[in-house]
């Protein structure tokens, strides 16, 4: 086996070599790959001409089926077909019971473990995560069969208001299905990469992207070539699902169905994205719900649409308010509106903001193409295709960071806005004598109490030194990457070491389960097979140490010149102080090196040993170990 | 690969001269000049020792450019690099005339709502305190450049009050336009 030859991606390629890359839009209703070509940026279509996959995976039982082939099976096998998967990405279990109704799915009860949701389907029990990860997979492929080859890393878009643990559910579904991902990168910020705004003017710019599940407001300041983000605010659960959603809940309320299933619930979303869909060219919309033996008809004004969507438009047009607010500029220096999603195309939603911003929004190009091509673009910077490219992003985290103080209050470290990446440390001593460990909790959002905002994570520091109450000084740092994801460190400082961090995400998966996933994943054997390898290799090398030094201890003196002696520790040493570092083949060699450098002593000690023999001994007494 | 020299402060960091009245343009084009070279976009495929290093580089890049261009916490540092601890936990102000004007603008933040125009109301406000940091900031200078650090602390002190409250001043008026609209 060739293990050792497989090159990590993105490295020991020629210089010259053109890197594959992609940029991919993981949407609630559809997703999307990208790539550039020639130096031009361009969606990547299907086999069949579609450029759009329906964010739906049909897990049966003999097959998984990835986008319209889903799409069939929703109204014939609602429960083992699911859609907008994102809006469970890095949610809990609690979160989903006020999504039931959206997503009618039959949720697993055996929770014991996990604080991930799992749904039962005829495919077994899967989690966002996986369900995400299908659909990556299936646009990966989509891209290197087009491309003729495999992809070195992918940009993966992410909605700008996604907390750290959705964040890192799209990550996890990302190493799930093989990918290397080179960046998340928000939604807003890759449409304005996409639009190529900053070649043409310099300025500030706002970016309003109301998609199926999720909507964003970033205001950006362009300078030759940076991508400056000033301030984000959104809602991750908030687009055009729920205006289907709206328009199903006027069906009801105007036709008298007795009774509500799931394949019913399945048609009524589906007329009404119809319906929505329509009004956007028409000013009527003809409705026609068929299911068993009834049967009902009607109409759906624009007039009466936008009456029931204009509480969630107003809502969004309040977060822009309020991201303009924390950007500290004012309305009138905005130079340029940009639409992204395809919820724009609603004329309430372009009415509303360009009645709020004052001038008319820009959406030249496809609203539901510009996410995933500002993505390809920086992922075509970013796989090191153009040395000379100055483009720069530099972004905000969209929701504070704290942790949580007595009275359950949050005390905030690293405020929303603050440019990424960026490291916040603080101070924590001991309040009992000899105490060696610590919980912290951290939350993000932007409210008082703990109880309101959302739990990322419960730490816990162990194994600093047991000191009298108060005089220890635990320095805690709080990291958030160019990603937004955040890490802590922790480090006792009057002694110096560094506290060993248990991590339970309050919503995410843990460590153990992603391993769980990946090794049940074949295209991931070959990483586990090396770390077993390794595993194994040190297991042998404590195990020679071990004997060694046995072996030394009974008869090293009597039988060894202070010279072979020498050699012999000077080689065990080596070898233990690599145990942990070296990789399986050097570990093989300090294994070597030991038994080589210990041959003499290995014979004479069977020679002792024979002659002990002949002395009458009893031979389990002196064999070597 | 190490681009920033970590023992230099601030101001060293972006080669301007220290002290309270900064170039903006400058602080901000070389904050931009040196994400170019340190962002970790730049270092993808870098190893993770170099990754590391970006991480590293790119977060004191953005603390030192958060710390430069508030002017609140920009005479805080100023303070700091010139050796006085600062504890924001017990300081206070003793000043009484500084807390009587603190608790008449609290009050007058607080009757906003009520009053007939209540934006208008904020913007009169918002004015004051506006004309207040600025005095508050030219007493911070006087008093750091004759060397008069303990002074400038407690103007300092003042500075963070004022500060304070024009982030209350703008919770509120995004509220009021809210419910306006």
């Amino acid at each position: 086996m060739s293990l050792l030859q497989i090159a990590e991606p993105g490295q020991s390629t020629a210089p010259h070599q053109h890197r594959l890359s992609a940029g991919i839009d993981l949407g609630t209703t559809n997703s999307l790959v990208a790539t550039v070509r020639s130096g031009e940026a361009k969606a990547l279509a299907d086999s069949q001409g579609q450029v759009l996959l329906p964010s739906i995976v049909h897990f049966g039982a003999a097959q998984t089926l990835v986008g319209i082939a889903a799409q069939a099976k929703q109204s014939i096998d609602p429960l083992n077909t699911l859609s907008s998967i994102k809006r469970l990405m890095g949610r809990g279990v609690e979160d989903i019971k006020q999504l039931g109704d959206v997503l009618p799915y039959d949720f697993s009860n055996d929770n014991s473990e996990s604080k991930v949701p799992r749904i039962k389907t005829a495919g077994g029990e899967v989690s966002a995560v996986e369900v995400s990860a299908e659909i990556l997979k299936s646009l990966a492929r989509r891209a290197e069969d087009s491309l003729g080859g495999d992809l070195s890393g992918v940009v993966i878009t992410v909605p700008a208001y996604f907390d750290d643990a959705q964040r890192q559910a799209t990550r996890d579904a990302a190493t799930l299905a093989g990918l290397n991902v080179f960046r998340l990168l928000n939604e807003p910020t890759a449409a304005a990469v996409a639009y190529g705004l900053d070649q043409q003017n310099d300025g500030l710019i706002a970016v309003y992207d109301l998609g199926g599940g999720t909507f964003d407001i970033s205001i950006l300041r362009l300078n030759k070539g940076v991508f400056e983000v000033l301030a984000t605010g959104g809602d991750s659960s908030l687009g055009g699902d729920d205006m289907d959603h709206a328009i199903a809940e006027w069906i009801l309320s105007q036709a008298d169905f007795k009774q509500m299933d799931a394949s019913l619930s399945r048609q009524l979303m589906t007329a009404a994205r119809r319906a929505k869909e329509y009004l956007t060219e028409n000013d009527t919309a003809p409705i026609e719900i068929q299911y068993g033996d009834l049967n009902w008809q009607g109409n759906l004004s624009r007039a009466q649409f936008d009456e029931l969507v204009q509480a969630l438009v107003k809502k969004t047009i309040s977060a822009c308010r309020r991201a303009i607010r924390d950007a500290g500029v004012d309305k009138t220096e905005i130079v340029e509106v940009v639409m992204v999603g395809g919820s724009t195309r609603v004329p309430l939603v372009n009415e509303l903001v360009g009645e709020f911003f004052g001038k008319k929004p820009m959406s030249d190009l496809d609203p539901d193409q510009v996410v995933a091509i500002g993505a390809a673009i920086q992922a075509d910077i970013l796989a090191g295709n153009k040395p000379d490219a100055t483009m720069l992003l530099l972004d905000v985290l969209p929701l504070s960071l704290g942790i949580e103080t007595m009275g359950g209050l949050s005390e905030k470290i690293i405020s929303r806005n603050t440019a990424i990446p960026v490291a916040r440390a603080q101070e924590f001593t001991t309040f009992k004598d000899g105490q060696t460990s610590m919980a912290i909790h951290v939350v993000q959002g932007e409210r008082e109490l703990v109880s309101d905002c959302r739990s990322l994570a419960r730490f816990e520091l162990r194994g600093f030194p047991p000191m009298t109450a108060g005089s220890a000084r635990i320095r805690v740092t709080y990291q958030v990457d160019a990603d937004g994801l955040m890490s802590v460190i922790a480090e006792e400082k009057t002694s110096g070491v560094t506290a060993d961090i248990i991590v339970k995400p309050s919503y995410g998966l843990t460590d153990g389960e992603i391993e769980t996933m990946l090794r049940a994943s074949m295209e991931h054997a070959r990483d586990d097979i090396a770390a077993r390898m390794q595993k194994e290799q040190q297991v042998e090398a404590r195990r020679v140490v071990e004997a060694i030094d046995s072996a030394l201890a009974s008869d090293g003196k009597l039988l060894l010149t202070a010279t072979e002696l020498e050699a012999i520790k000077k080689a065990r040493d080596g070898l233990e102080s690599q145990i942990e570092i070296a990789s399986t083949d050097e570990l093989k060699q300090a294994i070597k090196l030991v038994e080589k450098t210990s041959e003499t002593y290995v014979a004479k000690r069977m020679n002792a040993s024979v002659k002990q023999v002949l002395e009458g001994r009893q031979i389990d007494e002196v064999y070597i170990k | 690969m190490q681009v920033l020299d970590f023992s230099k402060n601030y101001f060293e960091l972006f080669d301007l001269e220290p002290g309270f009245v900064v170039d903006k343009t400058r602080l901000h084009n070389n904050q931009q000049m040196l994400q170019s070279a340190c962002h970790p976009d730049r270092y993808v495929n870098a190893s993770d020792q170099d990754k590391r290093l970006s991480l590293q580089q790119a977060s004191l890049i953005n603390e030192a450019y958060q710390t430069l261009s508030s002017p609140v916490k920009r005479a805080r540092y100023l303070l700091e690099l010139n050796g006085l601890e600062l504890n924001d936990e017990t300081e206070t102000t003793s000043d009484m005339t500084f807390l009587m004007e603190q608790l008449e603008l609290r009050e007058q933040l607080d009757d906003c709502p009520n009053q007939p125009d209540p934006l208008a109301s904020c913007e009169q406000i918002e004015g004051k305190l506006k004309f207040r940091a600025q005095q508050l900031a030219d007493e911070f200078v006087e008093n750091f450049e004759a060397g008069k650090f303990e002074l400038a602390r407690m103007i300092s002190r003042k500075m963070q009050f004022i500060h304070r409250i024009q982030e209350q001043l703008h919770e509120l008026q995004f509220k009021l336009e809210d419910e306006l609209a």
